[in-house]
């Protein structure tokens, strides 16, 4: 009796690890194993010329990357670039979706136009505004009065403020949508409330929005900031790093150790770091910020 | 105009008064041309079914609407066009609406918080608004830490704390208990007596409405049925609407066709000698309103008020008390429910044309079962009529 209960119990069991199997196996083969690897290969110095043994060199090589002036430099710029888009971005999302949150005709249209760059991949972002901002023909570049100039992308100051608005722009429709969906959960009584008990808008936004906003805000927060340390595609089609590494962010100086130098054993030391920077980072974002999110009620 | 003036200690009513308020949604029209005049001090409830426009008076009157056409006043000033936040009013919802990010004592709060009311003076009168309502042992938990009773005095608190000139409560009670419901009926009427606040209290609840209100205003599909007290409503309803609104149960309401009554054909329940004297010793004055399965006989005055308008068919309105199962009634029906609220019971019955018809019996009295027929006669000194055409009442 509790023999064919335990049987059939176990067949069950079975059956469910075979439904997960094929889960299993793509994770596996494209997560797990090339995670396991990226840190066996940073123990590995890579070889001069190709074909020749690699050597393993454990964590000194950590080290090297680590104390390195490039790998620092890369990383302020990163900061700086994070800095530049995530607080901007989130701010520009939520003053947009306020906006389409009036009760006004054609609100419809506008809300269309501000998602509408979620539809667009970086790649079409980057060619639109390199179009822009070119010295010759570049719309931004004749108002910003740069007509014949030097363009703003070559430009060792304003390089990477660019690259920013570029990654702002791209990120904008996601916030937007993000924030709209949020501010349609928050209930009308509840703004009507404070209307009546005498705040203004100002104080509204801040006592009542913003603190209903903030589960939201946060998530934006931390997915923005992962975003923005893996930015590559923009960096590359609009200035591969350049003016003088001025834009060479941590992933596009990777990118180059991996595929233009052929150095694995740096890359993969470098994409460790990352992960691990991204780590701590979100873990702190946890620690100090969650508290003053507000979940449900 | 500012809010702090005039001290928060002293009571300051003020009168509303809407004149031809019409508003519109769109092709939707909410309020057509209503003209409502509260005095200071005066607890009115706005009663009517859904969607009938009682909210939005509510609405127009905090400024959270503003008017299509018509002038909204509050203490002689005219509103239209000025911010909720100059107004002065207080509004609970139905949803409460607290900030559920806020702790009750910041919710309380929040009205003198946005008006910069000083920190002293703001523990002052949270501490004092919390005793009276008995929620002084909440105000560091969360709103949805707090029961919905609690939830409704936390609510309440918000908006006594300003003393505002109005109070506009929309369904406060709808999402309370039974119990909790009668209890804070009874409280806020105690409230409104302290204050001696104008409260404009909006409701779908007859009951509500007949034991809270010092005046109640009828509304429906936006239009103002009659304003008046609780007792005049009652027994005096303005029209055939407003009669089956009010009372629990409300008033039948039964259209047929005026018959003149013949001397054999004399109904059952002759009426008494006192209508024979007003409509006269005429055989003629004697009529009756006939519909499938019998017929109501109208006594002198009635009889007479509708010869005299000379109408073919008129609506008949009788309270339930005033309808009873009698084998020498006039009019035939089918039992189809028997309710019993242990002091009373509800006979509802269905009459040959498909209209119900509830009859309100004493415990004691021998109740038909399900099914079975029997002939109602009603109290012909109770009966009401009203104009078929118009539903107006037929005054007598």
């Amino acid at each position: 009796m509790s023999d064919t209960r335990r049987r059939r119990r176990l067949g069950e069991a079975a059956l469910g690890y075979v439904f997960v199997l094929p889960a299993l196996a793509v994770f596996g083969v494209f997560v797990f194993y090339p995670l396991v690897k990226t840190f066996v290969l940073g123990f590995y110095r890579t070889p001069p010329f190709p074909n020749l043994p690699s050597h393993f060199v454990g964590l000194s090589q950590y080290g090297s990357v680590l104390t390195s002036p490039a790998f620092l430099d890369s990383l302020w710029r990163t900061v700086l670039f994070v800095l530049f888009t995530v607080p901007l971005g989130i701010a520009l999302g939520v003053a947009l979706a306020l906006l389409a949150h009036q009760r006004l005709a054609g609100i419809r249209i506008f809300r269309t136009i501000f998602s509408s760059t979620v539809a667009t991949s970086v790649a079409v972002a980057s060619v639109i505004f390199y179009t822009l901002l070119n010295p010759e023909v570049g719309l931004l570049s004749y108002w910003l009065g740069g007509r014949g100039g030097a363009g703003i992308l070559q430009s060792p100051t304003l390089a990477l403020p660019a690259v920013s608005v570029v990654t702002i722009w791209q990120n904008l429709g996601f916030v937007f949508i993000l924030m709209s969906a949020a501010l349609q959960s928050i209930p009308d009584d509840l703004m009507d409330a404070a209307r009546v008990d005498g705040s203004s808008m100002w104080y509204r936004f801040w006592h009542v929005t913003l603190p209903l906003l903030s589960p939201t805000v946060f998530f934006a927060v931390v997915v923005g900031t992962i975003g923005s340390f893996q930015a590559f595609g923009q960096i590359d089609l609009l200035t591969q790093g350049g003016p003088n590494n001025h834009t060479d962010v941590l992933i596009y100086s990777l990118y180059q150790q991996a595929f233009v130098f052929n150095n694995t054993g740096v890359a993969a030391v470098m994409s460790v770091l990352l992960f691990a920077i991204l780590l701590l980072l979100t873990a702190v974002q946890f620690r100090f910020f969650e508290r003053r999110v507000f979940y449900g009620r | 105009m500012s809010a702090g003036e005039g001290g928060l200690d002293v009571p300051r009513a003020a009168g509303v008064e809407l004149e031809g308020v019409t508003k519109s949604f769109g092709p939707n029209l909410a309020l057509d041309g209503l003209s409502l005049d509260v005095p200071a001090g005066e607890f009115l409830v706005l009663l009517g079914p859904s969607g009938c426009g009682k909210t939005t008076v509510l609405r127009l009157v905090a400024g959270l609407e503003e008017p299509t056409r018509g002038v909204v006043r509050i203490g002689d000033q005219v509103m239209n066009g000025v911010d909720p936040k100059e107004r002065d009013v207080a509004m609970v919802f139905q949803s409460y609406a607290l900030y559920p990010h806020l702790s009750v004592r910041r919710n309380i709060e929040f009205p003198l918080r946005s008006r910069h009311v000083d920190a002293r003076e703001r523990m002052r009168l949270v501490a004092e608004v919390s005793s009276a309502l008995q929620i002084g042992s909440l105000l560091d938990r969360k709103p949805a830490e707090i029961s919905g009773g609690q939830r409704q005095r936390v609510a309440l608190a918000r908006a006594i704390v300003r003393r505002p000139r109005v109070f506009l409560m929309d369904e406060p009670l709808s999402n309370l208990d039974a119990q909790l419901r009668v209890e804070m009926r009874a409280e806020l009427v105690e409230l409104h007596q302290r204050l001696g606040s104008t409260i404009l209290y909006v409701t779908h609840d007859q009951v509500e409405a007949m034991t809270m209100g010092d005046r109640i205003a009828i509304m429906n599909h936006g239009v103002l049925q009659q304003v008046d007290t609780p007792e005049k409503v009652h027994d005096r309803p303005a029209n055939a609407f407003v009669a089956g609104f009010i009372g629990s149960p409300p008033m039948n309401i039964l259209a047929g066709v005026v018959e003149p009554v013949t001397g054999d054909t004399a109904p059952a329940r002759s009426p008494t000698p006192a209508d024979r004297s007003v409509g006269g010793t005429d055989a003629g004055a004697l009529v009756s309103v006939g519909m499938p399965g019998g017929s109501i006989p109208l006594g002198g005055p009635l009889a007479e008020a509708v010869l005299s308008r000379g109408l073919a068919s008129v609506i008949v309105g009788v309270r339930p008390e005033h309808v009873s199962i009698d084998p020498a009634g006039s009019l035939a029906a089918s039992v189809t429910l028997v309710e019993s609220l242990g002091h009373e019971r509800h006979v509802v019955c269905r009459l040959e044309a498909g209209q119900l018809v509830v009859a309100r019996l004493a415990a004691r009295e021998a109740v038909p079962r399900t099914g079975e027929r029997v002939s109602l006669s009603f109290s012909a000194e109770h009966l009401q009529l009203f104009e078929p055409d118009t539903e107006a009442r037929i005054d007598v």
